[in-house]
This record gives structure tokens, C-alpha cells and sequence, in this order.
């Protein structure tokens, strides 16, 4: 028990960089590692024990992020939308090395993004971002190779002041 | 993915970006870039951006921890709180030799406490809330009938809190039968036509809580339990505005009525 749960914490950097890279606001993400870690510690009994403890905190988040778009939705078809402030995240990029890449990385869709961060920043393998996304192994990939493509394109292009249109979900 | 015969195909690209090939394969897509400079010009972009990327965001993660992520916190409060009585509820499920065949002491949760009062809250906002004739059994025009009512059936008092400051106008109450008895529901719509309720009975055991967010399908809930009796608070709004929302009932249903 005590093994697992220090593991868990272990993961908490990871589950912010993934948050904060998925989400627009650094508030919503850091409420989205709360709510995944609260819902894992509620979940500890239904872990498997030779389950890996990334990839099954990853799998929560992911539920976690896509039951909060789900209800985001449910409200938004009572409400108008919250128009999202696209510039937040990027004028808090601190380093300006950085700044096109993930200006670019931005513009990728949501998914395309999540697959690239699970298997190039997280280390995850593709059967294991296939098990976290709930998706088949084929579309890992074919996401992957896109994702890649399109910041190929972007970055070539010079990522320059070009406004980013992105599906508000 | 050994066959070192095989075409080089895009997923071995991207696997050889990831360091996910095995020598003898990854020998033969180096041979393959060497003969196609164009697509091993993409590769090198792409394994940049692959590092790219793991430098920006190691960066970021060492951004200070909010107080929220506190883990020990978050061990303490969920763990010894919540996760206790259910490991002594499967205990005795296991004893009594419960259980087997709906497999839930091995696995799920058995809803009791603040999980069981959220589950029938949000069965009862699925059913009433959405009803557009006739969502309560006495309307807000015999609220003290209401009122009198409901404490006569939960035996202590209820009343229905005044939400107009929040823009929520009564509709009204009803009785809801819940596994240990009698439940009261009071409903709510504000001017967008979205509606609120509020579900209230008395808890098993008497003690107080703060208030929590709840789990209720597609929407969120607020819920706690004041001296014993437990209050769910549910609409379609977000978790903020609910969160005051309910700071709002608990103050009313504090203040003597």
C-alpha cells in the first residue's frame, strides 16, 4: 500500500506536464491532477497489482479529462460558451527557446496532442498510450504520424505570428 | 516487427524517432534514410521535436506544487475518511458471505454515506427535475404546507431555502422514497429555465462535513451532511458556481427556521 501510494506521488510531475499541455488554463489543469488524484486514491482497491502505476494514473486522467468535456457540454447546451483565452498559456511560456514549438504543438488537435505527449514525452510505450486513450494501437500511430507531420509543416513554415485555429470543445 | 526484409513502413519511422526499435531493425531504417535524404530529413524533425518537447515540458514540471496537489493531504483526507468504512463494510460482506454473486466486495465501491445520498440525489434530479408539467407534488404557493409536511415525514425540520438572491425561484417539493425512508426534494429553475434541486435526509450517522464534490453523470453535484442530515445540491452549472450555490443552503438551513 504504501509502495503504491508513494509511486503515485512519484507521478505527480508527469500528471501536471500532461495536464497543463492538454488544458489552456494552468488552474483547470492543476484542478484536473486534484480530481484524477483524488479519483485514483478512491480507486486504489480495483488496481490490479502488477498494473503499472503511470499508465493506470494516465488511464484516470483521461477519464477524468473526457467525464469533465462531457459535462462542460451537458452545460453548454444550457449556457453560453466561455470564450477561451488562447494567449494564457503561451504568455506564460516563460522561455522563449521553447516558444514556437509549443505554439505550434497548440495547434494540434487534442488527441493528436495526447498521443504525442504520452509517447514522446512520457515514455509511454504505443500499446500502453493505446490502453490510457482507449483507442486501438493503429490509431496511436496514425495520430502520432500526423501530429508529427503537421508540426513538421508548422515549424517549417516558421511558426510565426499565425493565428491558431483550434475547435473549442 | 523483426523481419529485416520487410518494407520500411511509417510506423517504423516513428518508432525508430521513439528508440523503440530492435538493432536489426533499426539497422535497416538507418540503411533506408540513407538511401531517401527527403524522408530522412522528416525524421530529423521529428525526433527534434521529440526533443523539443521533453525539454519544454521537463521545464515546466518543476513548477511549485499548488496546496491542492499536497499528496500527504490528499492521502489523509481520502484514504482514512472514505476509504475506511468501505474496507470494514466488504469485511463484513465477506463474512456474511455476501456479495458472490454481484461481485461488488471484491471490486466496486459499496455506496453508503455521502456516495449513497449523491446516487438517489441523482436519481431523483434525473427523474423529477426533468419533468416540465409537473416536477413537484406542492408548489411554492403552499410552502408552509410544504414545509410542514416534509418535517412531519423525515420527523425534524425541513424547510426549502430562499435561492432568489442566486436567481433561483422555487418550484416546489416532493416526498422520494429512498432505501432507508423518506427523502425530501426541492426544486428550483432560474430564468434560463435551468433547474436546480436540492435533496435532503437524515444520514445514518449524525456528524458534519464539508461540503464535496459528487460524482452525478454528466453533471456535478455539491453535497455534506449538517448534524445528521445530508444535502445534495445539483444542476446543471459549473462546480463554482454550484459550490456557492450550496455554501448559500447551508448557511439557511443552519439559521433556525
Amino acid at each position: 500500500m504504501a509502495g503504491v501510494l508513494s509511486s503515485i506521488e512519484a507521478c505527480v510531475p508527469a500528471l501536471r506536464r500532461y495536464a497543463h499541455a492538454l488544458l489552456r488554463s494552468p488552474q483547470d489543469a492543476d484542478d484536473l491532477v486534484h480530481d484524477t488524484l483524488i479519483r485514483a486514491l478512491d480507486k486504489l482497491h480495483t488496481k490490479r497489482s502488477d498494473a503499472e502505476v503511470r499508465p493506470w494514473l494516465f488511464a484516470i486522467m483521461h477519464n477524468v479529462f473526457v467525464t469533465q468535456l462531457r459535462r462542460a457540454k451537458a452545460r453548454a447546451a444550457k449556457e453560453p460558451l466561455n470564450v477561451i483565452n488562447e494567449t494564457v498559456q503561451e504568455e506564460q511560456e516563460q522561455n522563449l527557446r521553447w516558444r514556437d514549438l509549443m505554439r505550434s504543438f497548440n495547434c494540434l488537435s487534442e488527441e493528436q496532442r495526447a498521443v504525442i505527449l504520452l509517447v514522446s514525452v512520457e515514455d509511454l510505450s504505443y500499446a500502453e498510450a493505446a490502453r490510457v486513450l482507449d483507442i486501438p494501437i493503429g490509431t496511436v500511430m496514425s495520430r502520432l504520424a500526423r501530429g508529427r507531420e503537421q508540426l513538421r509543416q508548422m515549424m517549417q513554415d516558421g511558426a510565426k505570428a499565425r493565428p491558431c485555429l483550434r475547435r473549442v470543445k | 516487427m523483426t523481419e529485416p526484409g520487410r518494407h520500411i513502413t511509417e510506423e517504423d519511422l516513428h518508432a525508430y524517432v521513439d528508440g523503440r526499435l530492435d538493432t536489426e531493425r533499426r539497422a535497416a531504417v538507418d540503411r533506408y534514410l540513407h538511401d531517401h535524404p527527403d524522408v530522412s530529413e522528416s525524421v530529423t524533425a521529428f525526433s527534434a521535436e521529440r526533443e523539443g518537447l521533453r525539454a519544454a515540458f521537463a521545464e515546466r514540471a518543476t513548477n511549485p506544487l499548488p496546496p491542492s496537489l499536497d499528496f500527504a493531504r490528499l492521502v489523509e483526507t481520502r484514504l482514512t475518511r472514505r476509504q475506511a468504512p468501505w474496507r470494514m463494510a466488504a469485511a463484513v460482506a465477506l463474512a456474511l458471505g455476501l456479495g458472490g454473486a454481484s461481485g461488488w466486495a471484491l471490486g466496486a465501491r459499496l455506496p453508503s454515506g455521502i456516495d449513497a445520498l449523491a446516487q438517489e440525489a441523482g436519481a431523483s434530479h434525473a427523474v423529477y427535475s426533468l419533468d416540465k408539467r409537473r416536477p413537484v407534488e406542492l408548489g411554492a404557493a403552499q410552502r408552509d404546507d410544504l414545509t410542514r409536511w416534509l418535517s412531519n415525514r423525515l420527523n425534524r425540520p425541513v424547510a426549502p431555502p430562499d435561492l432568489s438572491a442566486a436567481g433561483y425561484r422555487l418550484l416546489g417539493g416532493r416526498l422520494v422514497a429512498a432505501a432507508h425512508g423518506a427523502a425530501a426534494l426541492f426544486v428550483y429553475e432560474n430564468a434560463g429555465g435551468t433547474r436546480l434541486t436540492i435533496y435532503v435526509r437524515p444520514m445514518k450517522i449524525v456528524e458534519t462535513t464539508p461540503i464535496e464534490q459528487v460524482d452525478i453523470g454528466d453533471l456535478d453535484g455539491c453535497a455534506w451532511v449538517e448534524r445528521g442530515v445530508g444535502y445534495t445540491v445539483i444542476a446543471a452549472e459549473p462546480y463554482k458556481r454550484l459550490l456557492e450555490l450550496s455554501k448559500h443552503v447551508r448557511q439557511q438551513a443552519l439559521a433556525p427556521i
